[in-house]
């Protein structure tokens, strides 16, 4: 997208003509996030690009494009033009289990993107309603092994994080629940507050004040580490299932064939807002967890997306969900 | 009580600080101005400005959100009214009796009704919610999904009500509303239903799309195939605001309006939808001659306005106090409040009691910028209808396709919009009527999902819809409310045999 | 709109619904297609729907209706069905889609005033003038508020 300048007309031209001479970037970045305006991606989206637009000299602008569980955007995004002028907020879903959800994916995760780093991860945590008969993890999954398909799960629908996230517990725990299927996040903690459903997945944003407010118990947090949001729910691995480390990411993607000069411009942009003591304090304050030095790199993400679509297939297609 | 006053005072003190209030009056013109697009509801409003509240403070921030929703709300209202494209599914209703005012030169008396209504309704809205927010909460706890499954049976009935004409083919559009709500992925299997195959409808048909096309471009082309049914619009402007007669006739609805809508709006699954489609229903039952509803009766505008605006208004109950929206536009409203880092939920009123109250307080306070703000426009927008039609529509459609563009940055989402308009235009021909099926297509999407959780949660038993007391009782209501609206249908279409 | 329909006075009445014949085969039409797409969905069981299930039963459902409503309309005379005006949805759906196809293309300074010409003639009373000169200046308002003011990302101009 050209300026408004430009846009607006005939004056502008003799002044956009020799911007393409000039360096990187000349005009506004579209950062396409595949999912609604106000989702846990968006806001994560909006307070990176905030940052960036600072540190680049020109405005990121996000453009949602939601639909098929963040593949239409994702789609779009990789059959845009790798000039650098289009990036977009890939997510633990669009890039780790969409290609097991969606067999007729047009795109690869790992061939048709260039990685500029990790944003941004929200923590998964296991919640149950109120008065589940189980003081910690240990009980709880034991008494949810026993009572098989008698115990109701909850999930946001088809390939949401909070599908997927139960899916990989349900493997790991060896749990069988009956799966009951809501649209989107709000009308799944409805019926947990109220007891209708037995217990669900999801991202600490989402449950974080459930939690304190006592409307519904949490059992553990799928992190290494304790969530300073959450600082008396403890650990996976305190908790007893320590291989259960899950977390909903958000990370930053070009188009592939985008100059490596510009895509690292684009990883010391994101390197920074994730330094800035402002952008972190906000996304802390959403529960986030943000990468280490070692975990910014452009190299870092490639190898995650790769081992992600490599943990998520199998147990998606055990679980024989398909959306497609 | 007076833990009541002083959480008011503290609301106020808030809400009415000189830059609380201009964000408020700001939120409300520009929603307005964009909930006015036609077929741009407040769902796509709210969605395409949230990024402009993001440079301000939380509580300014939510403050003119808020403005924005109400403003969007009567902006999709005065569309509804003069173009006759609702802009979201409460503002159908609004369609069937206030654009026929609007063709009766009665444009002026209806916009003003439904301004005048919207404020009555919000400000009785928001001492409900000030003072009874929190035990109402419960409320909304004791629905389960076979309640609400209960409750969509008896939205589906006030479908049956709401018909005009021909019984069989109002019912027939009402299937088609919920065939169209079938499309795309199954929620519980993943699997593509009634897709074509084509990757963009895997998310559904989106109610903007459907109205527009079936409503707004079908009706377009209907007007320019009937030059004098346009120009009848154009011709007579008649009185701009609602005489104190107009006024009397209005207010019982107005009350009773607010009423339903307030209580429907408490509901999270969206029950505020229903609000509208019930005051309908019950002001035609009650009234002396149901022949003039969908003639321009002004009660078939002031009940369903109220009871749009008070469920709008209720519906943040379940935000504010247990931090769950109940609907896509408080969906949104949780993304504004993260932003800011603030994580709506029962806490929030203990923690950051200026932020709660003062959204409250400004709920009244952007109601009563609504009326400011749109009393004196009133003026304005029936002069748009003096515009010569064969500028008028090309203007309609350009503003129609980047809205639709907007929602979702998509442009197949245009095109869509293109084959309902052909289908809505088809429907006319036919002499069908579109109402019917889009509150079927908005009872749809939440039946199904609500029928297949509680059989989920029940295992598979039918009897859980009558056992459990309430689901049980809303479903004799329904049965009740059936027979009675079948009975005199049944005898007037004979009658109109007759007549033939 | 729609609930005059029937209504008006001037509606043409013939010795047999032909509306309504049109209206049930249109229906039936409907029925078919979407029992069509449905066909290869599991049905499952009243107790544990599949997701084929809603949408077969409600296109049979449709499907009855089609057949009850044309019978009514061959078996009582009725309105009769009216001409098409497929100038007016030739050229209003026609601009409809070239904005689909242009907008993302070209940027809004050219899908913008296309779209109102084709759309203007739909409309034999349609003055070209003041259309083309109200479509180049909507389009700028157009600018003006959705991408200067409210700063929403559609795309104003690609080339240049």
């Amino acid at each position: 997208m050209k300026s408004i300048l430009s846009a607006l007309g005939l004056a502008a031209v003799l002044a956009a003509g020799p911007a393409w001479a000039q360096s990187y970037p000349a005009k506004p970045i579209t950062m396409i996030v595949p999912f609604a305006a106000g989702g846990p991606t968006d806001v994560i989206a909006r307070i990176v690009a905030d940052s960036m637009s600072k540190t680049l000299g020109q405005q990121i602008v996000v453009e949602n494009v939601a639909g098929a569980g963040g593949t239409t955007g994702t789609t779009r995004a990789a059959q845009s033009a790798p000039d650098g002028y289009t990036i977009m907020m890939g997510h633990m879903g669009t890039h780790g289990a969409a290609p097991a959800l969606y067999p007729n994916l047009k795109y690869d995760p790992t061939k048709d993107f260039e990685p500029i780093g990790m944003a941004a991860g929200t923590p998964i945590l296991i919640v149950a309603k109120k008065n589940f008969p189980a003081k910690d993890l240990k009980e709880f999954l034991a008494k949810a092994k026993a009572d098989g398909d008698k115990i109701n799960e909850a999930h946001a629908g088809i390939g949401s994080v909070s599908h997927t996230t139960c899916l990989l517990l349900n493997a790991q725990a060896g749990l069988k629940p009956t799966q009951v299927p809501f649209r989107g996040t709000g009308p799944a903690l409805n019926d947990l507050v109220s007891g209708q459903v037995d217990f669900m997945c999801d991202q600490i944003v989402n449950l974080v004040e459930q939690i304190k407010g006592g409307n519904i118990k949490a059992y553990a947090i799928a992190t290494p580490e304790r969530s300073p949001a959450l600082p008396d729910v403890p650990t996976t691995k305190e908790a007893g299932l320590p291989e259960y480390q899950v977390s909903a990411w958000n990370a930053v993607f070009a188009p592939k064939g985008a100059p490596k000069d510009i895509t690292a411009k684009l990883n010391d942009a994101l390197g920074k807002a994730l330094s800035d003591e402002n952008t972190r304090k906000r996304l802390l304050d959403l529960g986030a967890v943000l990468p280490d030095k070692a975990g910014q790199t452009q190299e870092a993400l490639g190898t995650f997306v790769a081992q992600e679509v490599a943990r998520w297939t199998p147990v998606i297609k055990a679980a024989g969900a398909v959306a497609q | 009580m007076e833990q009541f006053v002083d959480n008011l005072a503290l609301g106020f003190s808030t809400a009415l600080s000189l830059k609380n209030i201009g964000l408020c009056f700001l939120g409300c013109l520009v929603g307005t101005l964009i909930g006015v697009l036609p077929g741009v509801g407040p769902i796509a409003t709210i969605a395409m400005l949230l990024p402009v509240t993001f440079g301000i403070d939380p509580t300014g921030a939510l403050i003119m959100l808020a403005g924005i929703y109400y403003g969007a709300q009567y902006g999709g209202s005065t569309t509804a009214i003069l173009v006759n494209i609702p802009g979201e599914a409460t503002s159908v209703v609004t369609t069937l009796d206030g654009h026929q005012m609007a063709r009766q030169g009665r444009a002026g008396v209806a916009l003003g009704i439904a301004a005048i209504g919207s404020f009555i309704a919000g400000s009785i809205a928001t001492l409900v919610i000030a003072a009874l927010g929190a035990p109402l909460t419960k409320l909304a706890l004791l629905f389960g999904p076979a309640e609400y499954f209960s409750l969509m049976v008896m939205g589906l009935v006030f479908a049956v009500v709401l018909a005009r004409g021909s019984l069989p083919k109002a019912i027939a559009m009402i299937v088609v509303g919920l065939l169209l709500s079938t499309v795309g992925t199954d929620l519980e299997t993943g699997q593509e239903r009634l897709t074509f195959g084509i990757a963009e409808l895997s998310d559904g048909v989106d109610f903007a799309v459907l109205a527009m096309g079936i409503f707004g471009f079908a009706e377009i082309i209907r007007n320019l195939e009937n030059p004098e049914t346009r120009d009848v619009v154009r011709g007579k402007i008649g009185r701009l605001l609602p005489s104190k007669e107009d006024f009397k006739q209005a207010l019982p609805p107005i009350l009773r309006g607010t009423g339903l809508g307030a209580v429907l709006g408490i509901l999270p699954g969206n029950g505020a939808v229903l609000g509208p489609f019930a005051s309908y229903t019950l002001e035609k039952k009650i009234a002396k001659e149901p022949s003039r509803f969908g003639r321009g009766a002004i009660e078939g505008i002031a009940g369903p306005e109220a009871a749009n605006n008070a469920g709008a208004q209720t519906a943040f109950i379940p935000l504010l106090t247990l931090g769950i929206p109940p609907n896509a536009v408080m969906a949104l409203m949780v993304g504004a409040m993260t932003i800011h880092g603030i994580i709506p939920g029962p806490q929030v009123v203990t923690k950051n009691p200026q932020l709660f109250w003062g959204m409250i307080a400004s709920m009244w306070v952007g109601n009563l910028m609504l009326l400011i703000i749109n009393l004196p426009l009133v003026g304005l927008w029936v002069r748009l209808l003096k515009v010569p039609y064969s500028l008028l529509y090309p203007a309609i459609l350009l503003f129609c396709c980047i809205g639709i563009y907007s929602i979702n940055n998509s442009t197949s989402d245009v095109i869509f919009t293109a084959f309902f308009g052909l289908v809505g235009y088809a429907l006319l021909k036919f002499g069908y009527e579109p109402a019917p099926l889009l509150l079927g297509f908005v009872l749809g999407k939440l039946m199904e999902e609500k029928l297949r959780q509680a059989l989920i949660l029940s295992r598979g038993s039918f009897a859980t819809f009558v056992e459990r007391p309430v689901s049980g009782g809303l479903l004799l209501v329904a049965a009740i409310m059936l027979v009675i609206a079948l009975l005199p249908a049944i005898r007037k279409g004979r009658d109109e045999v007759f007549t033939e | 709109m729609a609930p005059d329909q029937t209504g008006d006075q001037s509606v043409p009445h013939a010795a047999r619904g032909t509306q309504d014949i049109a209206a049930g085969l249109f229906l039936i039409a409907v029925a078919l297609i979407a029992f069509w797409q449905a066909k290869g969905l599991p049905l499952g069981t009243l107790r544990s729907m599949g997701a084929g299930m809603l949408p077969t039963a409600l296109a049979v459902l449709l499907g009855a209706f089609g057949i009850a409503i044309a019978l009514i309309g061959a078996l009582r005379p009725g309105v009769a069905f009216e001409r098409w005006s497929f100038r007016g949805l030739l050229f209003v759906l026609g601009s409809i889609i070239t904005f689909a196809l242009t907008v993302r293309l070209f940027g809004l300074v050219v899908a913008g005033p296309l779209t109102m010409l084709i759309a203007g003639a739909a409309d034999p009373q349609t003055n070209w003038k003041h259309t083309l000169i109200f479509s180049v200046v909507l389009t700028a308002f157009c600018i003006l508020l959705f991408k200067v003011a409210l700063r929403l990302p559609i795309p104003v101009i690609t080339f240049l």
